[in-house]
């Protein structure tokens, strides 16, 4: 009897071995496969990429898992398509992987870095042309107010937080912002004043749903940094528009139609003779 | 005469020993006719009046000290540690993937994921590094964020933990020893050279107490540069060239009489009367380099 019961759970335990196997094998030939559509020259005019993409995409062109890409050597230009580009998120070691493997990568793991950090963000885009307002870093309430007057927007610079700002319109206000943003004063936060409206966009490859001027800084945010989808901070103050920040989108905040303006854009990248690396 | 920034948090001068050779530093600084003044987080908006910067504080890419950096090298200011070396050994991930493509003698290293946390997977990780394994989170610093798994379970737990903030860790073979090597390098030349002792029945240099909060540092055991041997300063400095020309401190274990990198930190401690005992000059090395 005891014997009956192992022999029957060894058969289970080697059938349940043989389909992961299986899966295994089919993992690897699809990996062998992508290998094999994509050329690493172009050919007729057209260039190929690699959309590794942890969304799912309406799209012709080889897509791959972010997982597989991590345990592939492809060497090709790729497009990493995420909605969370965050510091150590595997959207992040999806662009390193392909720049360890030399691959040209929208986005570098580069500006993913530069891009989440709201300081660089703003200092790299103000050398690339794009109205920004003045910034403050520090963890000092005092320091904010003696340089910077009412009504503030203040971002977190923490390891933690990537989303959202506080508005400050008075001085209780802003201890409070501080006190959170920062995690006790622990870490410094990124300071503006505020001087128009707040206004939040989604940003794929650069295109939004906004009047033109946010149009434009969304255009030129997207040809600093190379991100593909974001959502972007920007204070509206009468005619002119102020980068203020950038965060990642939440999954859900990728709609139906997102995905076919993410596709056709893949698809234009790869028509026009490869991708304008930044 | 140049105005050097040093970017200073804190907990930099609780230790006396680090304060000491900060004020070496700045000593060291003055000396040589420059000016040298300690710069914090509230003061990060002065540095365009400086002409280079020396981060002491803990550096990683999601600490201010990266955008001290990164501000100071936008600014065209000489920065040490400079963006990219930040990037590389803030993230050990990044740092053994590079040695993987450059054939750096490393510690037999495992990158894993979330998907690939289950029994089969782990098994495999077992057979290949054998029992235990180290489970490093790519964050680590000072000791922290490595741990031991000599099990399933116990690997679940400490994976679990660490995955929290990175979606892939580093699973490497467990090499005990009596003491890590350390070498200090600055520009592609060797600066200094100690062995990281490791305390008594345990297995890294430093070690948290059961059930206390405190920490426990093996000792730090110097030698002159001159007399350490050939093929650990080549193998360091073979290993910081695929990272950059800043300033790094090498972490290298000996065993069977070859030489395996453990990592390159930037940003490595200096503290008074343990890196710098056997070469004094350390410091006027760092300060002629950001100075350059």
């Amino acid at each position: 009897m005891f014997w009956a019961e192992h022999f029957q759970r060894f058969v289970r335990f080697r059938f349940l071995y043989q389909l992961i196997d299986s899966k295994l094998n089919k993992r690897i030939q699809l990996i062998l496969n992508m290998q094999a559509v994509i050329p690493n020259q172009p050919s007729h005019g057209v260039t190929w990429v690699l959309v590794v993409s942890n969304i799912d995409l309406t799209t012709n062109l080889p897509t791959m898992e972010p997982e597989t890409f991590l345990q592939s050597t492809i060497k090709d230009a790729v497009i990493n398509i995420s909605h969370d580009y965050r510091y150590m998120k595997i959207g992040y070691y999806v662009s390193m992987h392909a720049e360890i493997l030399g691959d040209t990568v929208i986005p570098s793991s580069k500006s993913i870095i530069e891009a989440n950090r709201t300081p660089i963000l703003l200092l790299k885009a103000s050398k690339a042309g794009i109205p920004i307002l003045p910034y403050l870093v520090t963890s000092s309430v005092k320091q904010i107010m003696s340089e910077l007057t009412f009504p503030l927007v203040s971002f977190a610079v923490n390891p933690f937080s990537y989303d959202g700002y506080r508005i400050a319109t008075n001085r209780s206000s802003l201890y409070r912002a501080v006190k959170s943003l920062s995690m006790n004063y622990k870490f410094a936060v990124c300071a503006q004043p505020l001087k128009g409206e707040m206004v939040s966009v989604k940003s794929i490859f650069g295109k939004c749903e906004a009047p033109e001027a946010v149009k434009r800084v969304s255009e030129k945010v997207y040809e600093v940094f190379k991100i593909p989808l974001c959502k972007l901070h920007v204070q509206n103050v009468g005619s002119e528009i102020l980068l203020c920040g950038l965060q990642p989108l939440k999954k859900e905040e990728v709609l139906p139609e997102d995905l076919r303006t993410i596709s056709e854009k893949i698809s234009e990248l790869s028509k026009t003779g490869g991708m304008p690396i930044g | 005469m140049a105005n050097i920034a040093c970017f200073v948090e804190g907990y930099n001068f609780t230790d006396q020993r680090e304060e000491k050779a900060l004020q070496n530093f700045k000593r060291t600084a003055e000396q040589m006719g420059h000016n040298f003044d300690f710069m914090y987080r509230e003061n990060i908006s002065d540095i365009p009046k400086y002409d280079a910067v020396f981060i002491r504080a803990t550096t990683d890419p999601l600490f201010t000290s990266y955008i001290v950096s990164k501000t100071a090298d936008e600014l065209g200011l000489k920065v040490i540690d400079d963006p990219e070396s930040i990037q590389i050994c803030g993230n050990k991930i990044h740092q053994y993937a590079l040695f993987k493509k450059h054939a750096i003698p490393h510690i037999p290293t495992i990158f894993v994921n979330k998907t690939d946390i289950h029994r089969r997977c782990l098994m495999g990780i077992f057979r290949e590094l054998g029992k235990p394994v180290v489970i490093k989170a790519p964050y680590t610093s000072f000791s922290r964020y490595v741990e031991k798994a000599a099990c399933e379970t116990s690997f679940r737990e400490v994976a679990k933990r660490f995955f929290r903030k990175s979606d892939i860790l580093a699973v490497q073979a467990f090499m005990p020893t009596a003491y890590d090597w350390r070498v200090g390098v600055l520009d592609g030349k060797v600066l200094y050279v100690c062995k990281y002792m490791i305390p008594k029945g345990r297995w890294k240099h430093g070690a948290k107490l059961r059930g206390k909060p405190t920490f426990i540092w093996g000792r730090t055991v110097s030698m002159k540069r001159e007399n350490a041997p050939a093929t650990l300063k080549e193998l360091a400095l073979k290993a910081c060239n695929v990272i950059g020309h800043g300033l790094y401190g090498v972490d290298v274990k000996e065993a069977n009489g070859k030489y395996v990198v453990v990592e390159v930190n930037d940003n490595p401690s200096i503290y008074a009367g343990y890196e710098d005992l056997r070469d004094k000059d350390l410091y006027g090395k760092i300060i002629e380099y950001l100075t350059d």
